[in-house]
């Protein structure tokens, strides 16, 4: 892998990516963004993700779709055609990773099995990135972001707090967009480079990913629970006080942990009498009495602007924060800072700013920018492209 | 379990991390095979040893899972000579990891520069809430403030209520981010030899989930909350069933589909119905169908229905509490959900390898929570070479504490 000092963290990484789920694509996202060179192979008609909503007003350009593939570069490729499978091999003949989502049972008309990967290509890593993975009892189920994150415990556990104590009759509810396909997406990433890591020891070899399993690792404190005798359930897996307060003009986060946070806490609603008082220095005791503190902090919440509030609280080291829109976090004096969006040109022609990554390698910052690839731009060729340094 | 036998053998990190979101990255880097070293004291215990009494735990964790794996030394950083131990300990790492706000390493005498001074190519992970550079670095919070900085928040709630407040999930992806940024600096490491910062704050991660809400925000769209909504397809959502709190989640993806869950729920009549035959026609309907599933559900036992739609092909899993992850073979088989159990811990069940690697197969959990400073013998003795008169030196002049 010949690359420059200065370099991305995975310049001259080269990874196939075959992928129609949001965990798949989000995992190449994740490679691309560190300067792997990421190819996807799409079927002659587009990848399913190109159509994916939200969609944008007028070009119908899908919003998700600009976001998973900024950065990397596309191939046509009708893998039940024989050309097609001669543009897989010789893609695959120069690849570092190759980053599959296919069901198992259409695996191998496509030439995508397991053992038939490992035979030909024995330097490659080959990670599957299923709904359930590919091994088990359920490794042929299917399921979408709304089923994974069911599927893993945390949508049983949502929503908790407010939402929860104002409607608790409703159906538990999702996390926004694609939560449980970005957990899957990014451990299938982590797996990846694991197993490029031992390359030198052991060559190439598989990798089984699964979304549900990642949504469980994340949810991995409600399985220590219950381990230690409690069976969470939304109903009761709320902070005793704290949580999400209606201010003049948005909505605040409010969190104290600590005997200091409480201390400042206090301090912040302006000492009132009732805090003040002998007991509620017990923090057991504030526990018990969580939902009469959340009553005075809702009134005291209710009669301040969100900014004050925040403000106020940062200054005094009470863990709070706003309730940001997606345009106050695009256009945020922080997020711009520290240059967390670049310029991307759209399909369509327009410039949107895209996410680069949620993560800086100070050393080396990590570019982003670029263009939405437009299906099948790169000639189906590429022993040297695919060792250019990415832009 | 065979360390040598795991993709990340080889691999050692001196590891500062506290709370939840830091340890749970080096903790999967640990279950990958790295050899990771939690740096604590008595002075300062991480959360999981002490009480926490706004979780409802009241005394310290006896297990802890995002300490598994993990080798523990005790080193009181507000001693000179501790702050100069850790940075043996670096100099003998691959990886340093930090999650305090932004700026204590430094008043520790333990930023990147000094640790280049004693490795030049160190890799230092540095997790934050809000970053190492920016006006806001010197925030502190939690995982519900990731989630409300970071937009995931707003856009996530019922799309007439307040906004979502997250938890531990918030922490951990942070923590799977912060794995994965620190497993591509070394291979950066392993081309270049030179040292990485990386600067991951969690609530940018928060922001990377809510991506594509991003790109149109920025192009002055405002994304509305979806609730359990999706913009194409119905019926998506959560359904109550015959049982009590047990619902069942599904996601229709195409007229087939529609098809095939109305064949399976014995709905004929609503199969043909003219309102719900394409994608835009049940997405216009999409409140009367919700009402309609409903009422057929509310007969219907949640596991078998769920069985026989996938049966089926359609996408249908009942929301499951951690009983049934507990209790689920498909888990265990993939070593998802593994049992653990110690002289002092009975059996339980944790969270094992995050994925199945088909050669280096020795991935998961080797070792349960370690005592404060369990590992002291083989880290300062065998590692730094540090006599038993000189350690015990150390410990009476609380060094070592």
């Amino acid at each position: 892998m010949p690359a420059e000092e200065s370099s991305p963290p995975l310049a001259g990484c080269r990874v196939i990516e075959h992928a129609r789920t949001v965990a798949g694509a989000y995992a190449g996202r994740l490679l691309a963004a560190m300067g792997a060179a990421v190819v996807m192979l799409e079927p002659p008609q587009g990848c399913a993700l190109r159509r994916a909503p939200p969609l944008l007003d007028g070009s119908g350009e899908s919003a998700l779709f600009a976001y998973l593939a900024a950065g990397k570069r596309s191939l046509v490729c009708d893998l039940l055609s024989p050309e097609g499978q001669h543009v897989l091999e010789r893609e695959l003949e120069g690849a570092d990773i190759l980053i599959d989502d296919t069901a198992l049972r259409e695996r191998a008309a496509r030439g995508l099995g397991e053992e038939t990967i490992g035979e030909r290509f024995p330097g490659l890593v080959h990670v599957s990135v299923r709904p359930f993975g590919a091994s088990g009892p359920k490794a042929d189920w299917d399921g979408e972001e709304v089923n994974l994150l069911h599927a893993g415990g945390e949508g049983f556990l949502l929503p908790n707090g407010l939402s929860y104590e104002l409607f608790p009759d409703r159906p538990p509810l999702k996390i926004y967009g694609h939560f449980a396909e970005y957990q899957g997406g990014s451990m299938a990433a982590l797996a990846a480079l694991s197993a490029l890591w031992a390359v030198p020891e052991v060559g190439g070899q598989y990798v089984d990913v699964s979304v549900q399993d990642a949504v469980l690792a994340v949810g991995a404190f409600a399985l220590q629970r219950l381990g230690d005798g409690s069976l969470e359930h939304r109903s009761t897996r709320r902070f005793r006080y704290g949580g999400v307060f209606e201010a003049i003009g948005g909505f605040v986060e409010l969190l104290t942990l600590e005997e200091r946070q409480w201390a400042a806490l206090v301090e912040l609603l302006g000492r009132p009498a009732w805090a003040q008082e002998e007991t509620l220095r017990d923090p057991l005791e504030r526990s018990r009495r969580g939902d009469e503190i959340n009553r005075h902090i809702r009134e005291w919440m209710s009669r301040h602007e969100v900014d004050d509030i925040v403000h106020w609280a940062q200054r005094l080291g009470v863990p709070a924060a706003k309730y940001r829109t997606p345009a106050e976090v695009v256009h945020g004096e922080h997020e711009r800072a520290r240059a967390l969006f670049a310029p991307i040109a759209l399909a369509g022609g327009a410039e949107a700013q895209v996410l680069v990554a949620p993560f800086q390698f100070l050393s080396s910052p990590l570019k982003g920018g670029g263009r939405v690839p437009a299906l099948g731009e790169e000639a189906p060729l590429s022993a040297e492209r695919a060792t250019e340094p990415v832009a | 379990m065979n360390r040598a036998q795991a993709p990340l053998a080889g691999v050692r990190i001196a590891d500062f991390t506290i709370h939840a979101a830091g340890p749970f990255g080096t903790q999967l880097l640990a279950q990958l095979g790295a050899e990771c070293i939690k740096i604590e004291s008595k002075t300062r215990p991480d959360a999981f040893r002490k009480p926490h009494a706004v979780y409802g735990r009241m005394s310290a964790a006896t297990f802890d899972q995002v300490s598994v794996n993990k080798l523990s030394v005790r080193l009181n950083l507000k001693h000179p000579e501790a702050v100069a131990l850790a940075k043996r300990l670096v100099s003998i790492s691959d990886v340093a990891a930090e999650s305090f706000r932004a700026g204590v390493m430094q008043r520790l005498g333990l930023g990147f520069d000094e640790l280049c001074a004693v490795k030049p190519d160190i890799i230092l992970l540095s997790l934050s809430s809000c970053g190492q550079r920016g006006p806001d670095s010197h925030f502190a919070g939690y995982a519900p403030l990731f989630g409300a900085w970071g937009g995931l928040g707003w856009m996530s709630g019922y799309s007439d209520g307040p906004p979502l407040e997250m938890r531990h999930v918030m922490d951990h992806a942070a923590g799977i981010h912060a794995a994965v940024a620190t497993l591509a600096a070394l291979h950066q490491h392993r081309r270049s030899g030179k040292a990485q910062h990386i600067d991951l704050a969690a609530r940018e991660v928060a922001s990377a989930m809510i991506g594509d809400a991003l790109v149109q925000a920025s192009l002055g769209l405002m994304p509305a909350r979806p609730g359990n909504r999706h913009p194409s397809m119905a019926p998506h959502g959560v359904y109550p069933t015959r049982q009590p709190d047990r619902w069942l989640t599904l996601a229709v993806r195409s007229d087939a589909e529609w098809q095939a869950l109305a064949r399976e729920l014995d709905r004929a009549a609503a199969a043909r119905d003219a309102r719900f035959v394409t994608a835009r026609a049940r997405l216009e309907h999409a409140v009367e169908l919700d009402a309609l599933l409903t009422q057929w559900l509310s007969t219907c036992d949640a596991d078998l229905t769920a069985e026989r739609l996938q049966r089926a092909g359609v996408c249908a899993h009942v929301s499951w509490s951690m009983c049934d992850i507990a209790r689920d073979p498909h888990l265990r088989a993939r070593g998802a959900t593994t049992e653990v159990s110690a002289p002092d811990i009975p059996a339980r069940l944790a969270v094992g390898a995050p994925a199945r690697f088909s050669k280096t197969r020795e991935v998961g959990i080797r070792r349960l929570t370690p005592s404060l400073g369990q590992d002291e013998d083989y880290v300062f003795g065998e590692l730094l070479g540090l006599g038993g008169a000189e350690r015990r030196d150390l410990e009476r002049r609380e060094v070592i504490l």
